[in-house]
């Protein structure tokens, strides 16, 4: 513009020489440049406006909207906010109109700035006056090698710009398969225990060298005890060097991670009051208490759910990844379903209410983010039983249990495969899937083995057998493949064939039982509720190998590690282990 | 000579390719849209399209709407009370217009004028309640670019090329 | 009381946000309106009419013979400039510079290697017409009709010259778009000519600001620098070069013989005159000869190593795809290197898809790239040795010339040349 300005000046003298035209031409070309000049710094001026400053009115708007809800006294700001969300609006219009308009004058401005230079130009044409020609030969030698040099200084920058391009290698998706799994393989799974009763939830151990005996009173066997801050009756989950258990009362919910080896608090997180538990207590039986569901964890992550219908995601480092409430659950004895996870989804089994409401669903949670996956109704009321995954003929089956159906679907959609009508009253056990078979329970009346090949209602089809002696009510049943241990809670002990239901033989343990039976190498381990545990050979006779007290009263069941058990207590927990 | 040869072995050429590339099952003018099945309402909608008002707005499905007293699309969810103070409101310019039909049902309007393609609504409704409300691309504004700079910003791919004769993928009525 | 309702509403909309699916399932049922109310319907406002783009046909058939004409047969620059501001307001302001014969490169490209996409007779005509015309006329779809060639030529006012050694080297750029533009269209990454063209924004009067200040630049560089966008870097240009060199008539600056009078040698603010050679001294003749020889050689092995380039460079481009940079997002997700998720991670993980066929999915982009990277690589590797070639020849010229495929036809140089003139005097004289 400096330019057009410049020769005006030096073309003044001439100017009155030529023609009026040029001046008219020369003089709107600087009206339309400083035209265009000033609109162009106005519409940049509601630019920054519109992407700088409204955007932090309106946070600043949502923060006090915020306020409005959780300060009691909140509703003082409301003419403010209302004043704020007018203002941010007419600011909206004004400017969005602004721009249009802006942008046709700037055009408008730039083509009298362009019409003016053009016809300043036309009318200031000069001759052509080439210079003298110069040795011509050298200049074409020159020029050729110059545009040569060019070319290489070309293909030497596209070259250095591939080759820094390549330097930072992303990931190659042809070989990017298997690497960096989000979840642990079925072999990580075995050698912990991962969820209620361990992979599977079959109370089995992988690691057959578990200590036998212990002594609460003398400390032998016991590597440590550490308190439990909040109680509950969730049994411990261990992955690798780390112990999870959660705990609760009416006012907080707690997770907590010890270390496997020497039991010390490495960190506890609080799993806060989200949306609907908000000032609405929710009453749970003092037997189950508030924090009855097991955690799961997947070696990366820890989930933790509590009777408020609270589920918060910690991860090893004891930083909360996520927390949700899924609605408080309408449970009579109070929520107590154990978690499970398949992959990255965290599975809930959410029964609740009567059959009618059709209120009860299985949720699958994305375990980075807790957003719901998938879900899908479930016919059942409440029960309290866990859902169990299992791979079947090489795929794998959630398989739950509630009145009167156990179904079984695919876990990572959804979609059913198989049900079968079967059980029926408060379903506490859970399932196990042993010898070929899904054994279920009906408290009281029945132990069900079921086929888990069919597909659709098979109730009538793939029913093997059914046992109706010493049918527990709460504690889970437990087999090795061949013979089913079921444990009532007034202490009979029962064992049955699992080919084909008959019962093997009977024993009452003079003792009650919360916690459900485990299985190491061919060695049975029941927790009394007193805290004695009786260890005895998974064989077709009784035959108690040892009995050990920890003189703490015990509900939840116990976790196996490699050469370890860990028990939690109705106050501690218990590292049992080392000695023996 | 050559130059001849070149010129004409060009111009076949063209001709060939422009042949082989009408044979290609034809299809009529395409325009973009947006598929309500797909669509997560993240926002980006109001905020990438090359037009200063986004050519994105919100449609209301009334067949699939449920007239609800508490709207989860025009009121937050933790709304004290069910007026149009601006606390209460989750669309951000007011488009979502309420108003009563019979008990207990309340019929909600989108003033398009007003609409910026945001998409809170949108997400409102998807979490607790039918999912009436849904974004669509509106063809008396979109300018139909090439490549629509939505559609590379979406990030659930919910950006596509639909025919022009049936321009819109609307939400039909109840299941 | 209103603490009680807030508690029960809490409760219900906390149960349901178990809910939350992409298309929202329907919770509560069709309403039983007994005031006889009517249920509207959504309104859907159609796009603009199918006719209107073969009226763009029309007009892009036109334009394109009276360019022609006008280039060719009257030879003068004002109603060039006039048919140019034409183009200007019919396809850059008033059909906002979309579909454009050079944006059509993409969707031709796109259409060849995907088989679920087809182009119609609109982009196929944007296309082919200003190819044809070219093989026929020169390049005067560039002088006239390119609204984006028509809004720098407007702008240009006081030209300074490119060195011509320079232009050469400058213009790698644009074969290099082109590799990349054909690419990224092919493998459905992006329309890159699109996405980036400078101009666009000001056709459409809005867009995103970093576009409208690259384009305010490069006009502002136009000024002086003329049509720095249609030489340096535009794609669909490259390909008109080619077929112009080849065109039937073309531009020629004088009317019927050059008297070598030298005073076009400025007229030209493109660079596109070529001036009369001389013969190279004799004691160059030998080095100059071995250096063809050298440049003859170096050709194949230009190609071969540019392909490898490319190839290579074929992963990080191919993060271009979105689906290749989501399978990045998600594994780094995985692995446990990145903080939280994002949209579009969240989105993914929400279709319940099997990360194995995302996986799957990006390998193939990957190997798509790499396979196009040889093409591409070697296509500009193959440039660059010709150019090397060509530097390294020796053209017998004893004309000033237009180039052949440098000229965009604009017009200017007709009205400096000494013979024209002298055209249009006898034209006058018949004419009196």
């Amino acid at each position: 513009m400096s330019g057009v300005k410049a020769e005006s000046a030096d073309n003044i003298a001439e100017a009155k020489k030529c023609s009026p035209w040029y001046q008219a031409a020369a003089g709107s070309a600087v009206v339309g440049c400083v035209f265009s000049l000033i609109v162009a710094g106005l519409l940049i001026e509601n630019h920054l406006h519109i992407k700088i400053l409204d955007p932090v009115r309106s946070e600043r708007l949502e923060m006090m909207k915020l306020q409005v809800i959780e300060q009691p006294d909140g509703e003082r700001l409301l003419p403010e906010i209302r004043r704020l969300d007018l203002q941010i609006r007419r600011s909206r219009i004004t400017r969005q109109q602004f721009s249009r308009r802006g942008g046709y004058l700037l055009a408008g401005g730039l083509v009298v700035l362009f019409v003016g230079l053009k016809s300043a130009a036309v009318f200031r044409k000069r001759a052509p006056a080439p210079g003298p020609p110069g040795d011509v030969r050298a200049r074409q030698v020159r020029e050729a090698l110059l545009a040569r040099r060019a070319v290489m200084l070309g293909l030497c920058v596209l070259g250095a710009a591939g080759l820094i391009l390549t330097i930072k290698a992303g990931v190659d998706f042809g070989k990017a398969q298997t690497a960096g799994s989000s979840y642990p393989g079925a072999e990580e799974i075995r050698k912990n225990w991962h969820r209620f009763r361990g992979p599977g939830g079959l109370g089995i151990s992988a690691h057959e060298n578990v200590p036998l005996r212990f002594s609460g009173k003398t400390g032998e066997g016991i590597l440590w005890k550490k308190p439990v801050p909040l109680p509950g009756n969730n049994s411990p989950i261990l992955w690798e060097g780390r112990v999870f258990l959660s705990g609760a009362d009416e006012k907080s919910r707690q997770v907590y991670c010890f270390d496997a080896d020497s039991g010390e608090l490495l960190w506890m997180g609080e799993v806060g009051a989200v949306g609907g538990s908000l000032g609405k207590a929710v009453e749970v039986m003092n037997d189950t208490g508030y924090a009855a569901p097991t955690m799961v964890t997947d070696g990366r992550r820890a989930c933790a759910i509590f009777a408020t219908g609270d589920i918060g995601c910690f991860d090893f480092d004891g930083k909360k990844i996520w927390q949700r409430n899924l609605g408080v659950p309408e449970s009579a004895y109070g929520y107590a379903s154990s978690l499970e996870m398949y992959r990255n989804l965290v599975l809930v089994q959410y029964d609740q209410g009567v059959a009618e409401d059709e209120k009860s669903r299985m949720l699958a949670l994305d375990g980075f983010t807790g957003q719901p996956v998938w879900e899908v109704k479930r016919p059942v009321p409440n029960s309290w039983t866990s859902p169990i995954v299992v791979e079947i003929a090489d795929k794998p089956q959630l398989i739950t249990c509630g009145e009167p159906w156990v179904i079984a679907c695919e876990p990572g959609g959804g979609r059913e495969i198989w049900r079968a009508k079967c059980v029926g009253g408060d379903v506490a056990p859970s399932p196990i899937y042993a010898g070929g078979f899904v054994f279920a329970i009906e408290p009281y009346d029945k132990l069900v083995a079921i086929r888990p090949d069919g597909r659709g209602d098979v109730t009538k089809t793939h029913v093997a057998w059914i046992a109706e002696d010493g049918i527990p009510d709460i504690c889970c049943p437990l087999s090795n493949g061949k013979l089913i241990f079921l444990l009532t809670t007034e202490g009979t002990l029962t064992c049955y064939k699992v080919s084909d239901g008959g019962m093997v033989w009977e024993k009452d343990m003079k003792a009650g039982f919360k916690a459900s039976p485990s299985l190491a190498g061919e060695r049975v381990y029941l927790l009394s509720d007193k805290g004695v545990m009786v260890v005895i050979e998974a064989a077709a006779q009784y035959k108690e190998l040892a009995r050990s007290e920890l003189g703490e009263a015990c509900f939840a069941s116990p976790a196996f590690a490699d050469g370890r058990i860990y028990i939690r207590g109705a106050k501690n927990l218990y590292c049992i282990g080392g000695g023996d | 000579m050559l130059v001849g040869i070149l010129r004409y072995g060009g111009l076949g050429l063209l001709g060939a390719a422009g042949v082989y590339l009408l044979k290609k099952n034809p299809k009529p003018r395409t325009v973009w849209q947006i598929d309500p099945q797909v669509c997560v309402a993240c926002g980006n909608c109001a905020n990438y399209c090359v037009l200063e008002e986004s050519a994105v707005k919100c449609t209301h499905a009334f067949a699939v709407c449920g007239y609800c007293e508490l709207c989860s699309g025009c009121f937050r969810p933790d709304a004290k009370e069910l007026n149009t103070g601006a606390e209460n409101q989750l669309c951000p310019t007011g488009a979502i217009k309420r108003a009563y039909v019979e008990d207990p049902y309340y019929e909600y309007v989108i003033d398009e004028s007003l609409c910026n393609g945001c998409g809170k609504c949108v997400k409102g409704c998807n979490a607790f309640g039918n999912g009436s409300l849904f974004l669509q691309v509106r063809h008396d504004r979109c300018v139909n670019c090439n490549e629509c700079s939505i559609a590379a910003a979406c990030p659930s791919g919910a950006f596509k090329r639909v025919s022009a004769e049936k321009p819109y993928l609307l939400k039909e009525t109840h299941a | 009381m209103i603490r009680f309702g807030d508690a029960i509403i809490l409760g219900i909309f906390s149960l349901l946000v178990l809910c939350a699916s992409a298309s929202g399932i329907e919770r509560f049922p069709p309403p039983d309106f007994e005031s006889g109310y009517e249920l509207p319907s959504p309104t859907t406002p159609s796009p603009r009419e199918d006719i209107y783009q073969y009226v763009d046909v029309l007009v892009l058939a036109g334009a394109l013979a009276v360019s022609s004409y006008l280039v060719l047969r009257k030879r003068s620059r004002r109603p060039i400039f006039a048919l140019m501001v034409f183009s200007l307001v019919y396809f850059g302001f008033w059909r906002k510079g979309c579909v454009c014969s050079i944006g059509a490169i993409q969707n031709i490209s796109l259409s060849i290697f995907d088989s679920g996409y087809a182009v119609g007779l609109v982009t196929v005509a944007f296309f082919l017409l200003p190819l044809v015309f070219t093989l026929f006329f020169g390049r005067t779809f560039c002088a006239a009709v390119c609204p984006l060639g028509a809004i720098q030529d407007v702008v240009l006012f006081k030209p300074i010259s490119v060195p011509g050694w320079a232009e050469s080297s400058l213009r790698l750029f644009a074969y290099l778009y082109l590799g990349l533009a054909v690419l990224f269209a092919a493998t459905g990454s992006a329309f890159v000519i699109c996405r980036y063209d400078p101009f666009v924004s000001f056709f459409r009067l809005s867009g995103n600001l970093n576009l409208l200040i690259l384009g305010a630049c490069l006009l502002l560089v136009g000024v002086f620098v003329g049509r720095p966008y249609c030489r340096f870097v535009c794609p669909y240009g490259v390909i008109l070069r080619q077929l112009s060199r080849v065109s039937k008539w073309r531009v020629s600056i004088t009317p019927d013989e050059c008297i070598k009078c030298r005073l076009c040698e400025d007229s030209c603010p493109f660079g596109a005159i070529e001036k009369p050679t001389v013969e190279w001294p004799r004691r160059n003749l030998a080095k100059s000869k071995s250096r063809l020889a050298l440049m003859i050689l170096l050709l194949p092995v230009l190609t071969a190593a540019g392909g490898w380039l490319a190839s290579t460079v074929g992963d990080p481009l191919s993060r271009m795809h979105a689906t290749v940079r989501l399978a990045d997002r998600i594994y780094l997700e995985q692995a446990g290197q990145a903080e939280g998720t994002t949209d579009a991670s969240s989105a993914f993980r929400a279709t319940g898809r099997e990360l194995k066929e995302l996986y799957a999915e990006a390998a193939s982009i990957q190997s798509e790239f790499n396979i196009g990277g040889w093409a591409v690589g070697g296509f500009v590797g193959l440039v660059i040795g010709s150019k090397l070639i060509r530097h390294s020849l020796w053209r017998r010229r004893a004309d000033y010339q237009p180039d052949r495929a440098g000229c965009v036809a604009c017009g200017r140089c007709f009205e400096y040349c000494p013979r024209e003139h002298v055209r249009l005097n006898k034209a006058k004289e018949a004419n009196t």
